[in-house]
């Protein structure tokens, strides 16, 4: 009998207000070892969308509860949340060793201790050699290892990662499909990812999640997301022609 | 017919630049030629020597104090929220564009109440000693440096914060660890101008203070008295002093900054 998976993260009408942007009533969980693709156009509202879900920003409405309890009322420093930005956010007066080191010596880990953990992470991610160099002097791919690395030390439960590949060579964003896999199984993480691309959608997620104008239209089994019923935004969204459309219905 | 446009604009750029750099070079050329000539004979005086340990002593000490006043008050007004923020903010530019001899007026009645007179029987004189010379020069750059200072917070990604605060670090870390070190350079530079800034201070200074000799007598009322006793020589050797220090300090920070823009903004160095 397989075990019943856990909620990890759960959007309940998670609304927020920036100007004239509204994130409307967004509804959505994430399952321990799960990938959830959130899938939209620029100004869709992705990075506002995770920013909220991790506490980031505070939500006008809604919650977003990690682990059943709502997030923002859990302090920054003790969610245990990995986050990767679009550009990696890696410190820049550090080096690649003491950005993967720094979720250790915050907790006050000694540096022997440390050294041998940012060691063995480093082996994990083929990073060893470029431990010693500041993140302006390492390629897009490299310092993308470095931020999941990072991002893994403290073996979060959940992963957030802000459209993570969209800065990558074709190659590196293949490899980083297999890593990306490997997490889940290695570190048992679940991870919430926000891309523009449909077919990287497909590839990494399990499920995935349209989102237009702030409005998360449906969230469909990554297998489903070109069969499933949408409206006809999000099938325009999709490039789901009439047709096409009119023959599923 | 464009390009004569271009060429006539150019031109008349030129011309007034030409204009502004005689008018700047030949005052900064006054103190030079006359006052490298006046040093000599007033270096050895006592007078310019204590003026100057003065002015250099108050200016650090108020630049320090104005470092550790203005350093957490940017940090408020560029990363907290609350109400009234924008009057705050307002509250404090006000006091940049105010005349500083407005500023030292109104220190110099708050310092002049029964509060003033307590704290002078308590040991801590302000009006007419050397407290008030570093009071005024902190109140006055007060303002300029929170601007300064929230200014190179501002610039820092607040990103980077979010995700050492992710990685387990508290808003007290996330300032030592990540914001501090990432204007550092920023930071340095706006301490020598403040220190600069200082150094210069006399219109609220000869409010609070006064101007007496060898009691609080800085760089610039030295300048001053130098001038009412008709005594240009020793006022041009002291504006020479004040030149140069502040030819340095500028330098310095301009080098500082350049270093910052040439290896990136972040380099870890």
């Amino acid at each position: 009998m397989t075990e019943a998976k856990k909620t990890v993260l759960e959007l309940r009408n998670l609304t927020l207000r920036r100007g004239e942007f509204l994130l409307d009533k967004v509804c959505c969980s994430v399952m321990e070892r799960e990938i959830v693709a959130i899938i939209g156009k620029t100004g869709a509202g992705k990075t506002l969308l995770l920013e909220t879900a991790a506490g980031l920003c505070r939500a006008d409405g809604g919650q977003a509860l990690y682990g059943g309890i709502p997030i923002q009322t859990v302090p920054i420093e003790r969610r245990n949340i990995g986050y990767l930005y679009q550009d990696y956010g890696l410190f820049p007066h550090m080096t690649a060793r003491e950005n993967i080191g720094f979720s250790l010596r915050m907790q006050r880990i000694g540096a022997k201790e440390r050294r041998h953990r940012v060691d063995e992470m480093a082996e994990r991610f083929g990073i060893r050699e470029i431990l010693e160099q500041y993140p302006a002097t390492l390629s897009g791919g490299e310092q993308q290892r470095v931020a999941l690395a990072r991002a893994l030390m403290m073996r979060p439960p959940l992963l957030f990662l802000d459209e993570p590949f969209s800065a990558l060579d074709p190659v590196t964003r293949k490899d980083f499909y297999r890593i990306l896999h490997e997490v889940r199984e290695e570190f048992g993480c679940a991870i919430l990812f926000v891309t523009h691309d449909f077919s990287e959608a497909q590839q990494l997620a399990d499920r995935i999640g349209v989102l237009i104008d702030g409005r998360l239209r449906g969230v469909v089994e990554a297998s489903c997301l070109f069969t499933a019923p949408w409206e006809a935004e999000v099938c325009r969204f999709l490039g789901i022609s009439e047709d096409e459309r009119g023959d599923r219905e | 017919m464009r390009d004569r446009r271009h060429n006539l604009f150019s031109g008349v750029c030129a011309v007034l630049t030409a204009v502004v750099v005689l008018l700047i070079g030949s005052t900064i050329g006054v103190i030079v030629v006359r006052g490298l000539g006046a040093l000599p004979g007033h270096w050895i005086q006592r007078e310019t020597q204590f003026a100057l340990w003065m002015s250099v002593k108050s200016a650090c000490i108020s630049t320090c104090l104005c470092v550790l006043l203005a350093v957490p008050t940017a940090y408020t007004l560029s990363r907290g929220r609350f109400p009234l923020r924008g009057v705050l903010e307002t509250l404090l530019e006000l006091t940049v564009s105010l005349p500083y001899i407005v500023l030292g007026l109104s220190l110099l009645i708050l310092f002049s109440s029964p509060a003033g007179k307590w704290l002078k029987e308590a040991g801590f004189p302000v009006v007419f000693s050397t407290n008030g010379v570093i009071l005024a020069q902190l109140v006055v750059n007060l303002p300029f440096a929170i601007r300064l200072v929230s200014t190179a917070f501002q610039g820092v990604d607040r990103k980077l914060e979010y995700v050492a605060g992710l990685l387990g670090a508290s808003p007290m870390r996330q300032f030592f660890w990540v914001l501090l070190p990432l204007c550092r350079r920023s930071l340095w530079s706006a301490v020598i101008l403040v220190w600069a800034r200082a150094l210069g201070e006399f219109g609220a200074t000869l409010m609070l203070v006064g101007v007496t000799r060898m009691r609080t007598e800085t760089l610039p009322a030295s300048i001053y008295l130098a001038v009412s006793g008709n005594d240009l020589d020793s006022a041009l050797a002291s504006a020479f002093l004040l030149l140069l220090l502040s030819a340095v300090s500028l330098g310095l920070a301009n080098g500082m900054a350049r270093r910052g823009r040439k290896r990136g903004r972040y380099d870890g160095s």
